[in-house]
């Protein structure tokens, strides 16, 4: 550890890394920033690489595509939409960073659609203290949108996991009451938040016996043997799984290897995308047919059509522009890419909402008023107001067929609602607003 | 009873792995004083080698024979392109310490684990996939009952006891096992008496190449395949070397096993979550206990 | 003779005050440079560089490979995070304690690192790494579980923005962060410069002569293991604060990213340290302006910064392993050579 001179030489050959590193910066524009006459600028941050990136990495190409389509007819006021994305590789600490970066060098006007509770409750309170718009936020984790005076500007772009979650338990309850039903969670906010409404719905489950946990990520790399082996050894016949896709994937697989058959899966949305568990199980030789009938037959929710719902008129718009202006690496239609569609599509009607004077303090006042009026894909309302930030507050229950198509238990598709709280689960008697022919928002 | 033989079971298969890993750490320290950090690295790209074969309609035993190989391959050029020229004379004279010659190879081969991975990313997408078993993997039926162990984990357990058994004979009854056992114990005075040592070092990093490639090959069909899927089998086998003893072939696979069975009746007695911690708490109990490993050597820990 | 000791320590106590003063200096000389983002940045670099101090004090100056330096940055961001959230505690007093804290951790391990030699150690510290978001999780109501604990360094406050100006919430994190390095680096270079140094160094370059010498090799592990743990708590807590004390905020990879940082810079240098942070801090962005200049699909690109940084590593290790410091080092000493040769002297 000699230094002496080497120390200052090491200092300025430093400095020469940084200033190579360091863009010229932007020139700041008048108004609100990410906005000019000709362009508004819209951030997201989302694993796109490593262990939590599969699937969710096609969102922000499925945003985007729609974006661009919007701005080949015109933008919003003359305004073409411009996404930035930045790969945080679900790991919080970089995702401070690439906020740091969205906010001061790319000049954005808000958040838009960003992907992770983990990674984005490090930087929600930072967003939220500079007043930026942090909207439709892809992360059912309640606790964000409940108390819209501790985040103001942050709104939800998904259902909670607990509303999901209690009108799933609900009807597992009152269809199945002489079954024994049980748990697989990955052992996070995402899990434990599932379990809660669960629980407000009135299931009960014995730790060991009925309830098995992971932690989350490590269904790729120790499996899930041990877990699927505690549930069929306790006679569970009714498997409810609160896990991501590929996990799904693991469990069924492994289930399939111990002879073990549930009388029923359900699967809680998030876990349940049928092309991440499709390409997976293929992978592992698993004829897709195979995979298919595995899956028939599984309970799911969703506050949308199902991707495979041709005849829906949203499903056919949005896939007719994912064919044309999708640029990803993988464009498959499916969940994910739907769910992005379908985020820029409400995105896209807040900002025509806000008019020609668009500020960042506008955005959100608008939302808190007339957000709950927007028009989606969704069969459920949006739960936006002064008092809540929650985005979809329903969702139906469907059964996967044998072409892994959702449809509607019972041929008939009720929609339910309730709160993340302790509120019933009631009917909802939401109306979906057609699609206009263009499929361009069109907000009065 | 049913949770015991759950547990045990699932242990058993999962400890066969894991003692292929440790087996592969062991054979390059013993050789090379180096732990190869990169190892697991290197068998997640020959997987994705005999995933991509299988894709493009290869059979799985012509992608089995093809992964190992090149596990084998990848082993030996990272000795001769890489290991061999670090530690060699010249360059140690710019770092005369103990310690740092040491310390070089395990960067360099954290340096190797993060090319691989980007590699893989860049190649493959980095998407998570699944990888095939050769066997069906259903359950095997006592009667009407099915045990909690399935065809391809008899199948598993298989594999890895003829590989443990062909790398015993190898030690112990062939000529260049037995040289590489001499030059790990004494390099100088095998060298002396006419044994390439350099040759023999390669070797033993190239036949660690192919048993961590096989534990890649063996692992995936129960989990999935990804970029870092086998970055905590690694982290479970180095566990597993350490509390077996670095020094022992015999130690290592004891480890293995024992952390298989560590592993499986936490997660089915106490709870999933608590495995790191029961792995890092057998870890600090098992060095305060017995620092060298339960079959470990003292006096070469001491180098 | 202990007159002679005293001022040669008087001279090196002001030389290191010195330098420490000059790296505040220019950092915030630098930062006068920046925008927002890259003053970040830089508060970025001046907490890792905390961390990977403490690695050259223990890898450069004893010997020892930790793998898991992230879990006892952990260790001290949790305690900071606690203090505050809980007790109500300034936050720069849990940042000292969050020292201590850390060190105490450090002594609790060190007892165990003192048998570990090479191996032994990195695979304990690196499972250690890994049982953290366990740990974090199993203790929920305490950690916060996998979400974490939210904290930060607040707004700018007014006597600073009355004096100075108005300031950035990013300038703001690094006149918090610059003090601590200065005064790690102040304690690093005076630690490696003083006889403990020394002695740190015979054990790191021969054990067995250094204890032939007379010094006690487990003691002076411990002592190291602990000082360094006790700097790296400290990156840890100040690490934390820039939004979030959780388990994914401090990865396995974050680690070795700092490792990575000591080895380019170069292991047993103070300089290269510096050197070594600024590279893999701002080497990503330097990328990430290639790529868009190119427009390498995104498929590639996103990986692209984990080659890079692994094949700098391997490079470093390959052509110089003694960093660029070392590199630094030897060009000094040829234009010296240069010089004397054509005259002068």
């Amino acid at each position: 550890m000699n230094l002496r001179k080497p120390l200052i030489l090491t200092v300025v050959a430093s400095a020469l890394v940084g200033s190579l590193a360091i863009s010229s910066v932007s020139t700041a524009v008048a108004g609100a920033p990410g906005v000019s006459a000709s362009e508004i600028v819209l951030g997201m941050q989302l694993p796109e690489t490593g262990p939590a990136s599969p699937g969710y990495n096609k969102v922000d190409d499925a945003a985007r595509a729609y974006f661009d389509y919007v701005n080949s007819k015109g933008g919003v006021y003359g305004r073409n939409i411009k996404l930035v994305v930045k790969d945080d590789t679900y790991k919080a600490g970089l995702t401070i960073s690439t906020a740091s970066k969205l906010i001061n060098q790319d000049k954005i006007f808000a958040f838009f659609g960003s992907i992770g509770t983990q990674t984005h409750v490090s930087v929600i309170k930072d967003i939220n203290r500079r007043k930026i718009p942090d909207i439709f936020v892809n992360s059912g984790y309640s606790s964000f949108y409940t108390d819209p005076k501790k985040y103001p500007t942050t709104f939800a772009g998904l259902g909670t996991y607990t509303v999901e979650a209690k009108i799933l338990g609900k009807y597992l309850l009152e269809k199945y009451p002489d079954k024994t039903i049980g748990v697989l969670y990955q052992s996070d906010d995402f899990g434990r938040n599932a379990l809660a409404g669960l629980a407000t719905a009135g299931l009960k489950f014995e730790a060991r016996k009925t309830s098995a946990s992971f932690i989350a990520g490590t269904q790729g790399s120790l499996g899930l043997a041990s877990q699927i082996g505690q549930l069929k050894a306790n006679g569970v016949d009714i498997v409810i799984i609160a896990a991501v896709s590929s996990a799904t994937a693991v469990a069924y697989a492994t289930a399939a290897q111990l002879g073990y058959k549930p009388t029923k899966w359900a699967v809680i949305s998030v876990g349940a995308d049928a092309t991440t568990f499709q390409t997976i199980l293929g992978s592992k030789g698993v004829p897709a047919a195979t995979s298919a009938a595995m899956l028939a037959g599984t309970i799911s929710a969703s506050h949308a059509p199902a991707p495979g719902e041709l005849d829906d008129e949203y499903i056919a718009a949005f896939k007719k522009i994912n064919d044309d202006f999708n640029k990803g690496a993988d464009t498959r239609w499916d969940n994910n890419v739907l769910q992005g569609m379908n985020a820029a599509y409400l995105a896209t009607s807040a900002l025509m909402g806000v008019g020609k004077k668009l500020t960042r303090k506008k955005l959100i006042s608008y939302l808190e008023k007339n957000g709950s009026k927007l028009s989606s894909a969704a069969f459920a309302p949006l739960g936006y107001s002064k008092n809540s930030h929650e985005a979809f507050t329903g969702f139906w229950l469907g059964e996967y067929d044998a072409s892994t198509l959702l449809v509607p238990i019972d041929g008939k598709r009720v929609v339910y609602t309730t709160d993340s709280a302790g509120g019933a689960v009631t009917v909802s008697n939401y109306k979906r607003p057609a699609i206009s022919a263009d499929a361009l928002p069109k907000v009065a | 009873m049913t949770s015991f033989l759950t547990a045990f079971f699932s242990g058993t298969a999962q400890g066969a792995i894991y003692a292929l890993v440790s087996l592969g750490l062991v054979l390059v320290w013993r050789g090379a004083g180096v732990v190869n950090f990169a190892q697991m690295g290197q068998a997640m790209f020959t997987t994705y080698i005999a995933s991509q074969l299988i894709q493009h309609d290869y059979s799985y035993w012509s992608a089995f024979v093809v992964a190992l190989f090149s596990g084998a391959v990848l082993g030996a050029l990272v000795d001769l392109g890489l290991m061999r020229p670090l530690t060699s004379r010249k360059n140690l004279k710019s770092l005369n310490s103990e310690s740092m010659r040491t310390a070089i190879p395990v960067i360099a081969s954290l340096g190797i684990l993060g090319i691989l991975k980007s590699l893989a990313g860049i190649f493959w997408a980095g998407e998570e996939r699944g990888f095939p078993s050769p066997i069906e993997p259903t359950a095997i039926k006592i009667g009407s009952t099915n045990l909690a162990i399935t065809g391809f984990d008899l199948f598993v357990i298989g594999v890895v006891f003829l590989a443990l058994g062909l790398t015993t004979i190898f030690f112990t009854r062939t000529g260049v096992g037995l040289a590489m056992r001499a030059s790990a114990l004494n390099p100088e005075v095998t060298r002396l008496s006419g044994i390439k040592v350099g040759s023999v070092r390669t070797l033993g990093w190239a036949i660690s190449g192919t048993v961590s490639s096989l534990a890649g090959l063996l692992v995936t069909p129960r989990t999935n395949l990804s970029p870092n899927t086998l970055d905590l089998l690694l982290i479970i086998g180095f566990t597993a070397a350490v509390v077996g003893g670095l020094t022992s072939l015999a130690g290592s696979v004891l480890g293995g096993f024992i952390l298989g069975y560590v592993i499986s009746f936490v997660s089915v007695y106490s709870a999933p979550e608590n495995v790191f911690i029961a792995i890092l708490i057998f870890l600090l109990l098992a060095l305060f206990l017995r620092p060298q490993g339960i079959l470990g050597s003292k006096e070469v820990r001491r180098v | 003779m202990s007159k002679s000791i005293s001022l040669k320590h008087k001279v090196i106590g002001r030389r290191s005050t010195l330098l420490a003063i000059l790296l505040f200096l220019f950092f915030i000389a630098l930062s006068k440079q920046f925008d927002p983002y890259n003053q970040a940045q830089l508060a970025n670099i001046a907490t890792l560089l905390i961390a990977v101090l403490s690695i050259t004090l223990l890898t450069g100056a004893s010997g020892q490979i930790s793998l898991g330096q992230g879990a006892i940055m952990a260790v001290g961001g949790y305690a900071s995070a606690l203090l505050v959230t809980r007790l109500g505690y300034s936050m720069w007093l849990s940042f000292i304690l969050a020292i201590f804290v850390s060190a105490l951790f450090g002594l609790f391990l060190g007892l165990a690192a003192a048998r570990l030699s090479g191996p032994y150690l990195a695979g304990t510290t690196l499972v250690m790494a890994l049982a953290i978001p366990s740990i974090a999780v199993r203790f929920e109501p305490f950690f916060g579980g996998d979400v974490g604990i939210n904290v930060d360094y607040g707004n700018p406050p007014r006597w600073l923005t009355s004096f100075v100006g108005k300031i950035s919430i990013e300038e703001w994190s690094l006149y918090v962060v610059l003090p601590f390095t200065a005064l790690a680096l102040f304690a690093v270079l005076n630690l490696s410069n003083t006889r403990a140094g020394r002695t740190w160094r015979a054990v790191r370059d021969n054990e067995v002569s250094a204890a032939l010498a007379g010094i006690n090799i487990g003691r002076t592990k411990v002592i190291v293991f602990v000082c360094a743990s006790g700097l790296a708590g400290l990156a840890g807590a100040l690490y934390g604060f820039r939004g979030l004390v959780g388990p994914s905020v401090y990865p396995t990879d974050l680690s070795l990213t700092l490792l990575t940082a000591a080895v380019i810079g170069g292991l047993r240098s103070i300089g290269g340290a510096i050197f070594g942070t600024f590279t893999v801090v701002f080497l990503p962005d330097l990328i990430e302006r290639i790529t868009s200049t190119f427009e390498v699909p995104g498929a590639i690109a996103n990986y692209l910064p984990g080659l890079a940084i692994g094949t700098l590593l391997l490079l470093t290790v390959i052509l110089n392993p003694s960093g660029a410091a070392g590199l630094n080092e030897r060009i000094h000493h040829r234009i010296k050579k240069t010089i004397s040769k054509s005259g002068g002297h």
